[in-house]
């Protein structure tokens, strides 16, 4: 195994070397070391050899390697899925050079991330990954918007950065190592483990997508360019990893105030996620606001988990660690498949947003089903994966009352309450977002070409995948369950899995689920219903057109806007969302003359939180920029300062 | 909302029993004209009629078409010797010939009546009724509305109206069809499925009334649509629009009297 | 008509300089024979006087001539502009800062090619497309639903093109005469007599009125008075069909709320009234019954029996109404819905309860009283919240109004001749206006005979003149507000497209 890992590593850092000539080869030799990834992750998850490849001590912080125990295999399997599906894609429909080689830098960066065994190895890859971000995320240079919404993602991904170095500075201090392993063991105070805690969250919130840092998913997705959106898709596993690993493993126990504060995160963040996600009429924020609302659906699941290991009890902290860990993996890779989908209509169409699509189904059916088996899952339809991990989830809320304080027990409440919300409305935005682009009729007259590429590889062999993914979830939890052995202290496969095929929540005779059991009976039902009406048929049906009260009126103008579908939703939470509405005449002041409806909507957190912040920084960058002359005689005097103080502290520090 | 439901038990049981029960009209209603005397007729007795409906054939015989008349009462007032009003309100028919009541040969309708019924049979109790006003003066919709408040209550009957043609078994189409009216009445029946019947209501719709003639309206709504029922009259009364929709659900095979 | 011995001179209220020659007039009229080019102006002074838009028609008697028909004070003002040779006179167009006009102007330019000077097209008005849609409201959000003209429910045919963000309508169409059956051409060459079946069934619902109006048209045209007795039936008639049409448009609005009691009630006294007129007339919709000259048969049920059962409609009535307006899921819906204020219905020159509703107090019973009316105190009901309450208010006073005139009208029957109809002449030639206040608003008919026999008739229906305003009732409501709104204008297409 050590030896797969090795090739894999190697392909990985080869790739984005050979992306300076050859595109596809880069592509694929990266999705050949993410298979082999997958192969060395599944292996470790599942308590067969644990692979170490030592690196040495070349980095000067103490002896670094690269390792996949239980939980790093859990997350180098799910970045080797979501990187060669993204690779092959790449193969098929080529982004160009140097988009190719940014996305195996990054899949390169998450999995050194991962397998870093030493925080400083780990803050190099997640620099290497902001980096990475920052140029994928201002790659598009034609779309005049891109390139700021470019600078706000680095922006925010930087602030990630300071915020993990203040915390690894901190641990340093106490323990004067960078080891995970020494970290692990650290007697910290609960003072400590609080400001770590916070520190942590910040750093690996803004990467996933928490409130109210959460702003850098959607303008990321949006100002990526092609395959990049699907990459930074994949980027979102270090940040999972890095919570479960330096929140849960590292810091554990942490005070009961900790889980509440998670719940509380979650709970917001999912509801803001998914209600601004169906006010938006572009696919790309669309899916980078559902990717928010999957975020707070996972802490969630996660704050639950802290809390059990906050009181000791370990039934409770399984319960909720494997339903975060279902859900990122069911929500990523469906996002990623989501994406990879969006990016063939893109080609196809030139559209990125919804408004001129429609009735894409007749001429992309392959796209058409991939998006179709990803909305499904992050919509939490049964019996895809996404229902198993979000049914999971629940159970774990719903197991409130065990939780000690009557605080945590009333958070639970509100935020199963929350979670039933965030669910309906997910439901609401899918079927906008899927209906109006594949199903129904064409709104405008875009291009109306066949599938694009010619292998489409990835997004088949993902689709079905996915499809599966609720099938296989026995499967799946004894893949999660074994690798989160050493964090839960024992195997939670034996007692989620008391029947074969059958799932239930950690504990006993609580609830059961069989979605194995699903996947075989809805389908055999519905084939029983089609055979049953088609026997009992006598005549065979006439079609006639559609109705429209007598008018022959062109059917694509008379049906609803994708932007007017979610108009009631906008209506009555148009505080948050502030909404406005109004009715101009379009030139001058002729009543009997054309008219404009204008409708805007302000998210609060970008008009209370983002847009001052904004203003801040460029301020104070406009003040600072002087100082940026480019003559060398002031760059020499800065230097001579510098020089000057630096000399001065040094008996000050001695 | 209970001071509504006394209201309502208050008011007590005010339905008609037709057709369990005869329902006579008033003394003096302007119902279907008949003909009294159809032998050896004046011509000039046809130019009494507006719309023509008035015929006098070359040995002197009489008839009234019903799909014509508009029972405005100049016949009856003129020559009240050959012409009365009937004292009924039933006038459907299954064709188009059967409306012409005098000296015509008698038509035997129950073998056309006796199809409808098998094509209906399917429908059982519960038949859905769709409305389309092709260029009636609005009377007709008054009386169609009628046939649901509980002096007549036909959903007893089971008879329920429906706002979507494809959940719809009968058409009942109101006036002449006009010009711009055509498609949209070719489209409503196109889109009602099998088996399906249309009742046309009124003398404008059987024959196109009074506005016949002008070029703006077709004559009657069979220039457009096969016919199944015609209901004539200048409205006909709920009772005779009942009677037409019982005929088109196939509960009448015996003919009526005339 | 007068018997002027000089100059005739014009009333005071009317402007000065007119512009125009005083020509002899009927009572309540007021004829001015005007150019072509002062026609458009006097138009316009009279609109800056306050003057309500009746009708324009394009008349053949007594010589060929456009004729505008203005309401003011009382007094219904004729402008004619005769023909100079065969084509029709070029005048400047009232439609564009007249929007009570526009309609009626493009009606004459497509039907009679009267094409005045500055007519702004509404292409197609009078030729509807139902296929064809319109795109005047941009924005991302906005689509278009056609609605009819195969409407739900059983309604008559007219379409309305919505446009609409979603729910909130952002401009609302409407689109008449899909049932356009040319039946003011078929009264060429018909004798008066005959010619009252047509006018009956222009729209079916307000035969009664448009029968009235008719025959005070041929009566004003040659010279005949109807007798009193006559004159007493014909506002009975009148005014079991105002009480049957009111009753009509309350349980239409009980539907639309689905207080499905309230709705049987009120249809159940829609019912007894139309059984009354069939008892009384042979007709349930009072047909038969209204000819120039009188009416043609005394009422078939006795007057004490008549009044009987109006006071037993009055004692429902009183019941029903007091639990209709105490129902608060239902006057919830209607208050502020369909807001129409004053100065917009005046500009549009509404009619009937949709103007009583803003406030306006037009009545042609109470401005140019005819038959009976002139003897009954009539009072006018008003309301000035402008909404679709209003409206439904507006409709309950009257309907307690009618009941008292008909109190006192039997009451006249009692005392009056026997005489029912008076002789037309064989031979009579004349033109004139009548006029009758149907459920719907105020009726104007115009009509031309010659050798006793109509050679031209023009309707002016209130039904189309208060159409126009229907787009504009839409300020701030959304689309499940249509129905509402649309019962509360209580119109009928089938008198708006004729």
């Amino acid at each position: 195994m050590t030896v797969t890992f090795a090739v894999a590593m190697a392909a990985l850092a080869f790739a984005p070397l050979l992306a300076a000539r050859f595109g596809r080869l880069a592509a694929a030799t990266s999705a050949l070391g993410c298979v082999l990834l997958v192969v060395v992750g599944l292996t470790a998850a599942l308590g067969g050899s644990r692979p170490v490849l030592r690196l040495g001590d070349w980095l000067g912080f103490g002896s670094c390697a690269l390792r996949a125990d239980g939980l790093g295999g859990i997350f180098l399997a799910l970045t080797g899925v979501a990187g060669a599906a993204t690779a092959l894609a790449a193969v098929d429909l080529p982004p160009g050079r140097w988009l190719t080689a940014l996305g195996c830098v990054i899949v390169l960066a998450v999995s050194v991330a991962v397998g870093a065994d030493n925080g400083f190895l780990f803050f190099l890859a997640w620099e290497v990954l902001a980096v990475g971000i920052y140029l994928i995320a201002s790659a598009d240079r034609e779309r005049p918007d891109a390139l700021l919404e470019g600078y706000f993602t680095a922006g925010l991904t930087k602030l990630g950065g300071a915020a993990l170095l203040a915390a690894f500075a901190l641990l340093y201090g106490h323990t004067h190592s960078f080891s995970l392993a020494v970290w692990a063991h650290a007697p910290l105070s609960a003072g400590t483990r609080g400001v770590l805690f916070v520190l942590f969250l910040t750093a690996f919130g803004t990467k996933i997508g928490v409130l109210p840092m959460h702003g850098a998913v959607p303008a990321g997705y949006n100002a990526a360019p092609r395959l990049g959106a699907a990459w930074l898709s994949v980027a979102l596993t270090a940040g999972f990893y890095g919570l479960w690993r330096f929140e849960f493993a590292i810091l554990s126990p942490l005070p009961t105030w900790c889980g509440d504060a998670v719940l509380i995160l979650g709970a917001l963040t999912a509801v803001a996620g998914i209600v601004y996600a169906i006010t938006q009429d572009e696919l790309r924020r669309f899916l980078g606001y559902s990717t928010v609302e999957q975020a707070g659906i996972v802490l969630l699941g996660f704050g639950v988990a802290l809390l059990g290991e906050s009181t000791h009890n370990r039934a409770l902290a399984a319960a909720g660690l494997l339903a975060a860990t279902l859900q990122v993996c069911a929500q990523n890779l469906a996002k990623t498949l989501a994406l990879i989908g969006i990016d063939r209509v893109e080609q196809t169409t030139g559209a990125r947003s919804i408004d001129p699509l429609g009735g894409l189904g007749k001429w992309l059916p392959l796209s058409a089903a991939a998006v179709g088996v990803a909305s499904l899952t992050l919509a939490a339809i049964p019996p895809l994966g996404g229902f198993v991990s979000e049914w999971f989830t629940f159970e774990a809320l719903l197991q409130g009352f065990r939780m000690p304080t009557l605080l945590s027990q009333l958070l639970c409440a509100l935020a199963a309450a929350a979670l039933a919300f965030t669910a309906g409305v997910g439901l609401l935005a899918f079927a906008k977002f899927y209906g109006f682009s594949f199903l129904g009729r064409a709104r405008s007259t875009i291009p109306r070409l066949g599938e694009p590429g010619r292998w489409p590889l990835s997004i088949a062999t993902l689709g079905v995948l996915i499809l599966f993914l609720g099938t296989a979830a026995p499967w799946e939890i004894h893949a999660v369950a074994s690798g989160l052995q050493s964090l839960l202290g024992f195997n939670a496969a034996t007692a989620v899995l008391s029947h074969p095929l059958v799932l239930g929540p950690v504990f006993a005779n609580f609830s059961v689920l069989a979605p194995t059991w699903l996947t075989i009976v809805l389908p055999a039902y519905a084939t029983l219903a089609i055979l049953l009406v088609g026997a009992s048929r006598t005549r065979p049906a006439r079609r006639a057109p559609v109705w429209v009260t007598g008018s022959g009126a062109e059917l694509a103008a008379v049906q609803y806007r994708p932007s007017a579908y979610s108009n009631p939703m906008r209506v009555i939470l148009r505080g948050p969302l502030g909404y406005r509405t109004r009715l101009v005449p379009s030139n001058g002041d002729d009543p009997d003359g054309g008219l404009v409806l204008i409708r805007t909507v302000v998210l609060a957190i970008d008009r209370f939180i983002y847009r001052p912040l904004a203003e801040l920084a460029l301020g104070a960058a406009a003040r600072v920029r002087p100082l940026q002359s480019g003559r060398l005689s002031s760059y020499l005097l800065y230097m001579l300062v510098s020089l000057t103080v630096a000399l001065a502290l040094i008996p000050v520090l001695r | 909302m209970l001071a509504w439901i006394a209201r309502g038990l208050a008011t007590g049981r005010i339905t008609t029993r037709y057709p369990r029960g005869a329902e006579p009209p008033p003394s003096g209603y302007q119902g279907p004209i008949a003909v009294l005397d159809s032998e050896r007729a004046d011509p000039a007795l046809a130019q009494l009629c507006p719309t023509g409906a008035i015929r006098v054939d070359v040995r002197g015989g009489l008839s009234l078409d019903r799909g014509s008349c508009i029972q405005c009462g100049e016949c009856v007032r003129t020559a009240p010797a050959r012409f009365a009003f009937a004292r009924r309100y039933e006038t459907a028919a299954r064709t188009r010939a059967s409306l012409v009541v005098g000296n015509v040969d008698h038509h035997d309708e129950r073998p056309a009546r006796r199809a409808l019924a098998e094509q209906a049979r399917s429908l059982g109790r519960s038949i859905h009724i769709r409305h389309i006003d092709t260029g009636s003066d609005g009377a007709e919709e008054w009386e169609i509305q009628a046939l649901w408040n509980p002096h007549y209550d036909i959903q007893r009957l089971g008879f329920f109206l429906t706002a979507a043609p494809r959940h719809a078994d009968v058409l009942l189409v109101t006036g002449g069809v006009t010009d711009p009216m055509r498609m949209p009445l070719r489209r409503t029946w196109a889109v009602m499925p099998e088996p399906k019947a249309l009742v046309a209501v009124g003398t404008d719709a059987c024959s196109g009334g009074l506005a016949a003639g002008n070029g703006l309206v077709a004559g009657g709504v069979d220039a457009v649509v096969p016919v199944d029922v015609y209901v004539p009259g200048s409205p006909p009364a709920p009772i005779a629009l009942l009677h037409g929709l019982l005929l088109a659900v196939g509960r009448l095979t015996e003919e009526v009297e005339a | 008509m007068s018997l002027a011995t000089g100059p005739i001179e014009l009333p005071d209220y009317l402007p000065e300089h007119l512009g125009g020659v005083a020509e002899p007039s009927p009572p309540d009229e007021v004829r001015v024979r005007l150019t072509p080019l002062a026609f458009g102006r006097a138009c316009q002074m009279l609109h800056r006087a306050g003057a309500r838009f009746v009708t324009l028609l394009s008349a053949q008697l007594p010589e060929p001539a456009i004729v505008g028909v203005f309401a003011i004070r009382g007094d219904l003002v004729v402008l004619r502009a005769p023909n100079d040779g065969p084509e029709p006179p070029a005048y400047t167009a009232l439609g564009p800062w007249w929007p009570a006009a526009r309609w009626a102007e493009q009606e004459l330019a497509d039907r009679h090619g009267v094409r005045p000077i500055g007519l702004v097209e509404l292409p197609s008005l009078t030729r509807p497309d139902a296929d064809a849609l319109d795109q005047s409201v941009d924005g991302v959000d906005v689509f278009s639903i056609p609605y009819g003209p195969v409407r739900s429910g059983v309604f008559e045919a007219i379409q309305f093109l919505i446009q609409t963000g979603g729910e909130d309508v952002s401009r609302i169409h409407t689109r008449p005469f899909f049932k356009h059956r040319g039946l003011e051409q078929r009264f060429a060459g018909l004798p008066p007599a005959h010619a009252v079946h047509v006018a009956e069934r222009i729209a079916g619902i307000s035969g009664v009125a448009y029968a009235l109006a008719f025959s005070q048209a041929v009566e004003r045209a040659l010279g005949v008075t109807a007798p009193v007795r006559a004159e007493c039936w014909r506002a009975v008639h009148a005014e079991l069909e105002r009480l049957a049409n009111h009753l009509d448009v309350i349980a239409k609005l009980a539907e639309t709320t689905a207080l499905s009691v309230g709705q049987a009630r009120f249809q159940i006294l829609k019912e007894q009234v139309m059984r009354l007129r069939a008892q009384l007339t042979g007709s349930r919709f009072g047909r038969g019954v209204i000819v120039p000259g009188g009416v043609r048969l005394d009422g078939r049920i006795s007057p004490g029996s008549l009044l009987n059962a109006v006071d037993e409609l009055e004692r429902d009535l009183t019941r029903d109404r007091r639990l209709f307006l105490g129902t608060a899921s239902m006057t919830d819906r209607l208050i502020g819905t369909g807001r129409l204020p004053r100065a917009l219905v005046e500009e549009y020159s509404a009619v009937g309860p949709l103007a009583r509703g803003s406030g306006l107090s037009t009545d042609a019973r109470h401005e140019r009283p005819y038959g009976d009316y002139r003897r009954l105190g009539l009072q006018v009901v008003t309301h000035r919240e402008q909404d679709a309450m209003a409206r439904v208010l507006v409709r309950f006073g009257e309907l307690s109004e009618s009941l008292r005139i008909l109190r006192q009208s039997i009451d006249h029957l009692r005392r009056s001749d026997v005489e029912l109809l008076a002789p037309l002449p064989a031979h009579g030639n004349g033109c004139g206006f009548g006029w009758a206040e149907a459920a719907q608003g105020e009726l104007v008919v115009w009509v031309e005979l010659r050798g006793g026999q109509l050679r031209g008739v023009h309707v002016a229906s209130p039904s189309l003149r208060n159409w126009a305003l229907f787009e504009r009732a839409f300020p701030k409501d959304v689309l499940t507000d249509l129905a509402f709104i649309e019962h509360s204008f209580g119109l009928t297409p089938a008198g708006a497209d004729r």
